[in-house]
């Protein structure tokens, strides 16, 4: 399938290396990144390198009283442990990194379509599936670490034994699901808001429109900037929903520990 | 062109219907949230979030008929040539 690139990264894939030679290893010329690789990928890997890049430059000079860089890092961090805090008990403050980090991850990635000339890695459903993957492995690992071989899978049949043919379905089913709720819903609303931008943006009517040596120009009337408001809106939110139902997840499957 | 017409028809009603039904839930979902938020204010916060991921959960079911449809208009839709070649028979 025919990869469309369209972003600044997209010199990414015209850069070409080599031929190297390391030892008795010969590596002919090739290409940094092949054609058929979607360029979420590399978008994805920028929006790490922001985040960390941040992070850098705000611990430089590490003050008692912070101003600045540091202080609007240091509420990010508080938020978000005290996110964690809310719904996973005393404990959340050790699952405060991973789900702090998949809240920044998620927010930086949906409002990077935003910027123009860039694209919302979250617009590929591979993007998403992976980061529900990663939450269901988590949920998994930690159930298991707090409740026990036994103690987990008891947590899928419920406490009532003659129940249990019927329950032991319906929650397995129950789980599985829940990776690809994750991932088609975050999927979902953000390809829903690009898609709604870019027709917005396609149809929007040009006025003062004339012709200048033999090419059209005009003056057009931005109607998507609205609905570009509505998607700073709906990336916050998705990110907040995806971090509060992997908290949400974690909470469920440890509650018996 | 009677499939071109049957494909629009079908996916327009779908996702239709399930805007429908998602915004009637979620409707009832933030009613009755307002009413325990007015009935007993300090339980706010938990109230809130309880709030949010109900309204996702919601919305996810709408968002899945909308992908299906993506899925099913996606690669289906002929280009503007061919259409202007069918109406003008």
């Amino acid at each position: 399938m025919e990869q469309a690139h369209g972003s600044w990264l997209d010199f990414l894939y015209l850069i070409k290396l080599g031929p190297f030679q390391v030892g008795s290893l010969h590596l002919p010329r090739f290409r940094l990144l092949p054609h058929w690789l979607p360029d979420a990928i590399p978008l994805s890997v920028l929006v790490a390198l922001l985040l960390a890049l941040i992070s850098y430059l705000g611990l430089r000079r590490r003050e008692r009283i912070p101003s600045g860089l540091q202080n609007a890092l240091e509420m990010a961090v508080e938020g978000l442990e005290g996110l964690s805090r809310n719904l996973l008990g005393e404990r959340g403050s050790t699952f405060a990194p991973f789900l702090g980090t998949l809240f920044l991850y998620i927010l930086l990635m949906n409002l990077l379509g935003l910027i123009p000339g860039f694209k919302s890695p979250t617009t590929n459903l591979n993007v998403t599936l992976g980061l529900a993957l990663i939450v269901f492995v988590a949920v998994q690992y930690y159930g298991i670490k707090e409740n026990g071989g036994l103690g987990y899978l008891k947590h899928f049949t419920g406490d009532i034994w003659w129940l249990v043919p019927l329950i032991l379905p319906v929650h397995v089913i129950g789980e599985l699901v829940r990776p690809v709720s994750l991932a088609l819903r975050l999927f979902g609303n953000v390809t829903g808001e690009e898609t709604v931008i870019a027709v917005l943006v396609a149809i929007s009517p040009v006025v003062f429109s004339h012709y200048l040596h033999g090419v059209l120009v005009g003056l057009p009337i931005p109607v998507a900037v609205p609905m570009m408001a509505l998607a700073i809106f709906t990336g916050v939110v998705q990110a907040l929903v995806f971090t509060l139902l992997a908290a949400a997840y974690l909470a469920g499957i440890m509650e018996h520990a | 062109m009677l499939y071109l017409f049957g494909l629009v028809l079908g996916t327009g009603f779908a996702v239709s219907v399930a805007a429908f039904a998602g915004a009637l839930g979620q409707a009832r979902a933030v009613a009755s949230a307002a009413e325990a938020i007015a009935r007993q204010p300090e339980a706010t916060g938990n109230i809130r979030t309880l709030l949010i991921i109900g309204l996702a959960f919601i919305e996810s079911l709408t968002i899945y008929t909308l992908i299906i449809a993506l899925f099913i208009l996606g690669p289906r839709l002929p280009s503007t040539e061919a259409v202007m070649k069918l109406l003008a028979r």
